[in-house]
């Protein structure tokens, strides 16, 4: 009845398996086999990293196979048959699914071809989706932080006041930082972090050039500035707005990335 | 009445509580400390050792091994006094060397096993890291640090039960200052490029953002941790270790 959904697949995806739904396959050799998740928890061959545990089922596919698209895993036209989970922990659903290389939106980019680290990109991602979640004693804030080519950004940016985290060695990442950048994310300017992860600075006035630049209108100056840094360096920006509690991703001054915090 | 003090007093009679008393509590400190390493997680510490393996094929686990042992231990000195008690072998001497002895063989059994599942514990941790930074080649590694700690480990182990172990500890000695020496060679460069790290991270005389110029090679700073500063030019980008930031010494170029 089903057997239409299997029928002739180039491969099967697996999202987040357990490691005894992993060994299921050990016995089915012809079958190419591709694990997408946070992490590779049964060290599978080819594994594919998905940057957050998307909630929802179709970005996690989406997203899972880009990624493969650019690990080359999978080629444009393939049919994978992709095996999740919609209701809880295990995986309960398969869907089939046609890979088209023209859809991508560059999120796999964004994560392991840009400057900074991509455990730091994850890191200021989540951060950024938290703070929107929870926002500043309940009312929502907005914060803008360019991640990587610090150097490159310091210079193109000027202080707004004294520097929160001169002479400190925090990272994104570190236990304290939610709490620490929660506080200072009533103050106005960006973050600056660097490719390490380390907070550079924040209060920063980023003064790019804003040419060329092209986000959708009624985005407003904290987007246009993070947008326009991009261009201007090799730096990327996460930017949470306040009016609309989205969070966007920028590079090279287009946005690669739209996430809704209360979908996480 | 007399009769009943009389019975109490026979040496036969008192071994025989003695006994008793002895299996009771053998067991009762067996099961506490099944319980207590159970607590202390010491299942999940061993879980996926060749020993915990090993024990596991023969249907027992660790630590019930260790449990066990525990029990035994109190049995054997349950036993032992009451033979003393009821007199069945009266030599003195006999009875000083063995309560001297049966502690240290009971030590040095639970230094062998405790240093057989960190030996093999090591192993595994450290070849997981290596196969995790995608180096499996070197399995040389984790082996030389699994049997460093078995030999470390035998050398208590035989020194607890009183055998010599000059020439073996004087081996480990000379192993020891090897891997000293080698390792200060090796790292001697990554040992002076930290000490200037931490006084640059500490003082911070140019930071993320500053023009600089360390000997020949000018830009702007984009990172500086232990090890290296990183400074970029228009075209190129150096990782220059901190030795020589010190060595060249540092300028802050200002328009």
């Amino acid at each position: 009845m089903f057997g239409g959904l299997f029928a002739d697949v180039d491969a099967v995806a697996l999202f987040s398996p357990s490691s005894s739904f992993h060994a299921r396959f050990d016995d089915v050799p012809e079958v190419e086999l591709v694990v997408v998740g946070t992490e590779n928890a049964v060290g599978a061959e080819t594994f594919v990293e998905l940057p957050i545990e998307f909630d929802d089922v179709t970005d996690r596919i989406r997203f899972g196979l880009e990624g493969c698209l650019d690990a080359d895993v999978v080629d444009d036209g393939d049919v994978l048959a992709c095996a999740t989970s919609v209701f809880d922990d295990g995986i309960d659903t398969v869907s089939r699914v046609r890979v088209d290389a023209d859809d991508r939106t560059g999120i796999y980019d964004l994560f392991t071809r840009s400057r900074a680290d991509t455990e730091v990109i994850q890191a200021v991602l989540e951060l950024a989706i938290e703070l929107g979640k929870k926002g500043q004693k309940g009312k929502p804030v907005g914060a803008l932080f360019v991640v990587g080519d610090a150097g490159k950004v310091m210079n193109k940016s000027r202080p707004l006041s004294y520097n929160p985290f001169e002479k400190s060695h925090v990272h994104v990442g570190d236990p304290i930082v939610n709490v620490m950048l929660k506080e200072f994310s009533r103050l106005d300017g960006a973050f600056i972090i660097s490719d390490s992860g380390k907070i550079v600075s924040a209060y920063r006035y980023l003064e790019p050039s804003a040419e060329g630049v092209d986000i959708p209108k009624g985005l407003g100056a904290r987007h246009m500035a993070g947008g326009a840094i991009t261009r201007d360096t090799n730096a990327i920006a996460i930017v949470l707005s306040e009016s609309d509690g989205m969070v966007r991703a920028f590079k090279g001054g287009e946005i690669v990335l739209e996430v809704d915090p209360e979908a996480y | 009445m007399v009769t009943w003090q009389a019975v109490i007093e026979e040496p036969a009679v008192i071994a025989g509580a003695v006994l008793a008393l002895g299996f009771v509590v053998g067991y009762l400190v067996g099961r506490l400390n099944k319980e207590l390493l159970r607590a202390a997680g010491v299942p999940e510490a061993v879980e996926g050792t060749p020993f915990e393996r090993t024990a596991q094929s023969l249907g027992t686990s660790t630590v019930r091994i260790v449990a066990r042992i525990s029990s035994w231990f109190i049995y054997g000195i349950a036993i032992l006094t009451a033979i003393h008690i009821a007199q069945l072998l009266d030599t003195d001497a006999f009875w000083l060397r063995v309560t001297e002895f049966v502690p240290q063989v009971f030590i040095a059994v639970l230094v062998l096993i405790v240093g057989f599942i960190v030996a093999d514990k090591v192993e595994l941790v450290v070849g997981e890291y290596l196969r995790g930074v995608k180096l499996p080649e070197v399995t040389v590694v984790p082996k030389v640090l699994k049997y460093t700690v078995l030999y470390i480990t035998f050398l208590i182990a035989l020194a607890q039960v009183g055998v010599q172990v000059l020439a073996l500890l004087v081996l480990l000695t000379v192993y020891a200052a090897g891997i000293v020496v080698v390792g200060a060679y090796a790292f001697k460069d990554f040992l002076v490029s930290s000490a200037v790290g931490i006084y640059l991270l500490l003082e911070q005389p140019y930071s993320i953002g500053d023009r600089v110029r360390i000997g020949n090679r000018s830009g702007i700073v984009q990172e500086v941790d232990l090890f290296v500063t990183k400074i970029e030019s228009e075209s190129e980008e150096y990782i220059i270790p901190n030795r020589q930031v010190f060595a060249e010494g540092i300028v802050r170029v200002r328009e």
